[in-house]
């Protein structure tokens, strides 16, 4: 969240999404309403309107300013709104629950920083409910409040909100994302929106006013590396100016830079802005132009990083792909890849998933196309390399569109890259590092992400069983998941540690070693 | 980056460099006001001063000649090349508002625009709508294409992620490039004050009124205030409750007015 001396700022995105009729509209109105933020002419039209039909006051009326919308009582394309709290602006992404709407949920969720899951306490979590949830975790939305919604229609009761609860927050955790609140609601009635009306004396967490006004802006990040894409070359007064935005990291003049992929190398000479031609330095987010020592001849699509932190020339991706177009995403097909300002074309090796975006089945594996609506894994061999990171490492250079035709047709997000040398190994032969190891009895982590898996070998349990123990170095805690699922399946024990900011897992078979509880002289372990 | 403005502006900025980059032959629609003076500043900023397309103004002969002062002063001053259309055929032949607003609106501005399109054979063309504005233009894209009859089919927009815009199109096809789509009449006002950006007189209360929103003057109404200076009127739009565009008669003509008008090539 940026903020200016005056306390006002751009305002936190944040889109609301779930099943068709649980109540997206008629939550936005009321969110209007209890802000104040509603101008009091649009009110009265509302109110009219409602009148004429006599019906209640229709909060949903307000967020379909379309014509369409209200004749078949549906919101059809993401349209976006403004209210405000005591802390800060909010801009509203409403996004529509029909099926065939997906591309305009994606359009509206891509650049949220926040999500209001909605979820029906009645009806339960239905398919959109889960795609949409889905959908979330791939466009990298961390931050989620779960709002179960109509709990007016169903006397307020406490077992149906918690039976709920646990539906979402499982599958939830399976797609990745933890929701920072799950709210018992009445939209309608007002309900734990902006202020507690007592039908919940159950509940003790925040309202959803509440809970949005925890979320923090996220937008840019300075502590990542330097990437700087390369948006056009202007060469005006006898100079050649390379113009950008900084997606992440900082730049500044005199600094050593490779142009990736291409590799050439330089220094930075300046910084600039209009009337600005000699910048200290310049951060993430901030469009600029530059200029190097050396005169280089580089095109739009390469990305300026630092020499010791590149990012990869890649020539394979495989990404977590969903598709929206009409036209299916088919197997052997070229399509043009826009990542960053790179443009390139992208033939699809294999559809090597296809999965059902709301179970999170593998519905075909080798599949032949993609449909709108579908998610898959697939597998990409790009024409000529480009820079890229993996979505885990930075998102900003860690996800892509493709274009079908003339339209954009889905996105895509890094799971793995390659240069010509083929995609890196996700498997870990465990036999191998086991022994093959220069430090030995380590396997080393740090530099994997958080989807490794295993080879196991009856040669590494044997030498499990005769008392040898296996460190396994961490990159993060995202990691022990994987390390704890290879303890589970072959009857492993393992101890945890943390130092500073590395973390290691001790694998060994049998009983643990004994363990100084230190400190409270407690003699239990705890895990 | 160190405050929401600069958030704002870097986001235009990247939109104005993308579209210079696609699009052959582009032009800045500019219709006087605050939004597309704003636009002209924010073009500068991405083009280190230069303005490297022409402005286009649509003049309906309604304007107050005040506008047109401003608007001849500011284009020598930004060394901008103005091109300046008129539907002089509509208007030999008497249109005005009082053969319908919506009518008026349509000849004198939609089919002024499009004349001037296809003189100039542009692709693409910046406007200076927000989204906060109003409902129909809440569900614009950043870039938006229109058909060879210049229609906008809102119900089929390709998706935007990403800040990944549709940028390759059918021959033919006509692109409405937004740079300022996610601003809003506040932040507008801000940017003003911070960048010390000269405005059109006509905003700064004179005994008692204001105009918010500029156009024709048989259908723009001033609004009551006293605020004459930039930081008076954002004072005043911090606690105002009545939309922007209440002064302008064509959106209230029906409940979907600004949406018939804009499926059609309005701004």
């Amino acid at each position: 969240m940026e903020t200016n001396e005056t306390g006002t700022s751009i305002g936190l995105r944040i889109v609301i999404v779930g099943h068709v009729d649980h109540g997206k509209s008629t939550l936005i109105g009321r969110l209007f309403y209890d802000t104040g933020s509603i101008p009091e002419v649009r009110y009265r039209e509302i109110e009219a309107t409602c009148k004429a039909q006599g019906r209640d006051f229709e909060f949903a009326y307000l967020m379909d300013a379309l014509e369409e919308e209200r004749d078949q009582n549906i919101t059809i394309d993401t349209a976006s709104t403004f209210f405000k709290t005591a802390k800060r602006p909010y801009v509203i992404i409403d996004a529509p629950g029909h099926k065939q709407f997906l591309k305009n949920m994606i359009t509206g969720a891509a650049g949220a920083d926040a999500a209001i899951l909605l979820v029906d306490g009645a009806e339960g979590v239905r398919e959109q409910t889960r795609r949409h949830a889905y959908v979330l975790s791939l466009l990298g939305i961390r931050q989620v409040i779960v709002a179960v919604n109509k709990l007016d229609s169903v006397g307020y009761d406490r077992a149906t909100f918690h039976a709920v609860e646990n539906d979402i927050r499982a599958f939830l955790h399976a797609v990745g994302i933890v929701p920072s609140f799950v709210i018992p609601i009445s939209a309608r009635e007002g309900e734990n929106m902006a202020a507690r009306l007592g039908h919940t004396p159950w509940y003790a967490g925040p309202t959803v006013l509440e809970a949005l006004d925890t979320f923090d802006d996220a937008g840019v990040d300075d502590e990542l590396p330097l990437r700087l894409p390369v948006q056009d070359v202007y060469m005006w007064d006898g100079r050649r100016i390379y113009a950008g935005r900084i997606e992440s990291g900082s730049v500044r003049p005199g600094d050593p830079v490779i142009f990736q992929p291409s590799g050439k190398r330089t220094r930075i000479a300046t910084v600039e802005k209009w009337g600005r031609p000699d910048l200290v330095t310049a951060g993430s987010g901030e469009c600029v132009g530059v200029t190097t020592v050396d005169e280089l001849f580089v095109e739009r699509g390469e990305v300026i990083a630092l020499a010791d932190r590149l990012p990869v020339g890649a020539r394979e991706i495989r990404a977590s792909v969903f598709w929206l177009a009409e036209n299916p995403l088919a197997a052997g097909k070229t399509y043009t890849l826009k990542l960053a300002t790179a443009e390139v074309q992208a033939t699809v090796v294999a559809i090597e998933e296809r999965l059902d975006a709301s179970t999170l089945e593998v519905v075909e594996r080798n599949a032949a196309s993609l449909h709108p609506a579908e998610v898959g894994t697939v597998l990409l061999s790009l024409k000529s390399d480009v820079a890229a990171d993996r979505f885990e490492d930075n998102a900003r250079l860690g996800r892509f569109v493709l274009e079908d035709g003339y339209h954009i047709g889905g996105g895509g997000i890094v799971r793995s890259l390659s240069d010509e040398a083929g995609i890196q190994g996700r498997r870990i032969d465990l036999e191998r590092a086991f022994f093959d190891g220069d430090e030995g009895n380590l396997v080393d982590l740090s530099r994997e992400g958080s989807d490794v898996e295993f080879d196991v070998s009856a040669l590494f349990l044997d030498a499990l069983s005769r008392g040898n123990r296996v460190l396994f170095r961490l990159r993060d805690a995202s990691q022990v998941a994987p390390v704890a699922r290879l303890a589970w399946s072959h009857s492993l024990g393992f101890e945890f540690a943390r130092s500073g900011d590395r973390a290691n897992i001790v694998l060994y078979a049998g009983k643990p070693p004994v363990t100084n509880p230190g400190g409270n002289g407690g003699g239990e372990i705890s895990i | 980056m160190t405050d929401h403005l600069d958030a704002l502006e870097a986001q235009s900025i990247y939109i104005f460099r993308e579209a210079y980059r696609k699009f052959e032959n582009l032009a800045m629609l500019y219709s006087i006001g605050k939004d597309s003076t704003t636009m002209i500043h924010l073009a500068r900023k991405a083009f280190f001063g230069r303005i490297p397309f022409p402005l286009v103004h649509i003049d309906t002969n309604y304007k107050y000649p005040e506008m047109i002062a401003y608007r001849d002063r500011m284009a020598k001053e930004w060394d901008a090349n103005l091109i300046v259309g008129q539907n002089r055929e509509a208007l030999a032949a008497g249109m005005g508002p009082d053969k319908g607003r919506l009518v008026c609106c349509e000849k004198l501005k939609t089919d002024g625009l499009s004349r001037i399109i296809e003189k100039h054979d542009f692709h693409g063309l910046f406007l200076g709508i927000r989204r906060d504005e109003e409902g129909s233009r809440a569900k614009e894209r950043v870039f938006s294409p229109r058909d060879k009859n210049f229609e906008w089919a809102y119900k089929d927009q390709p998706p935007e992620l990403w800040d990944q815009f549709n940028t390759n199109f059918a021959p033919g096809t006509h692109v409405r490039v937004h740079p300022i789509l996610h601003w809003t009449e506040l932040n507008i006002w801000e940017y003003i004050e911070r960048e010390k950006i000269e405005i059109c007189s006509l905003y700064f209360a004179k005994d008692g009124k204001r105009f918010r929103s500029l156009g024709c003057m048989p259908c723009t109404r001033p609004i009551e205030s006293n605020a004459a200076t930039v930081p008076e009127i954002i004072d005043e739009l911090r606690t105002i409750k009545a939309p922007e565009r209440a002064g302008r008669a064509q959106d209230q003509e029906n409940a979907y007015a600004m949406q018939k008008l804009r499926a059609k090539g309005y701004m």
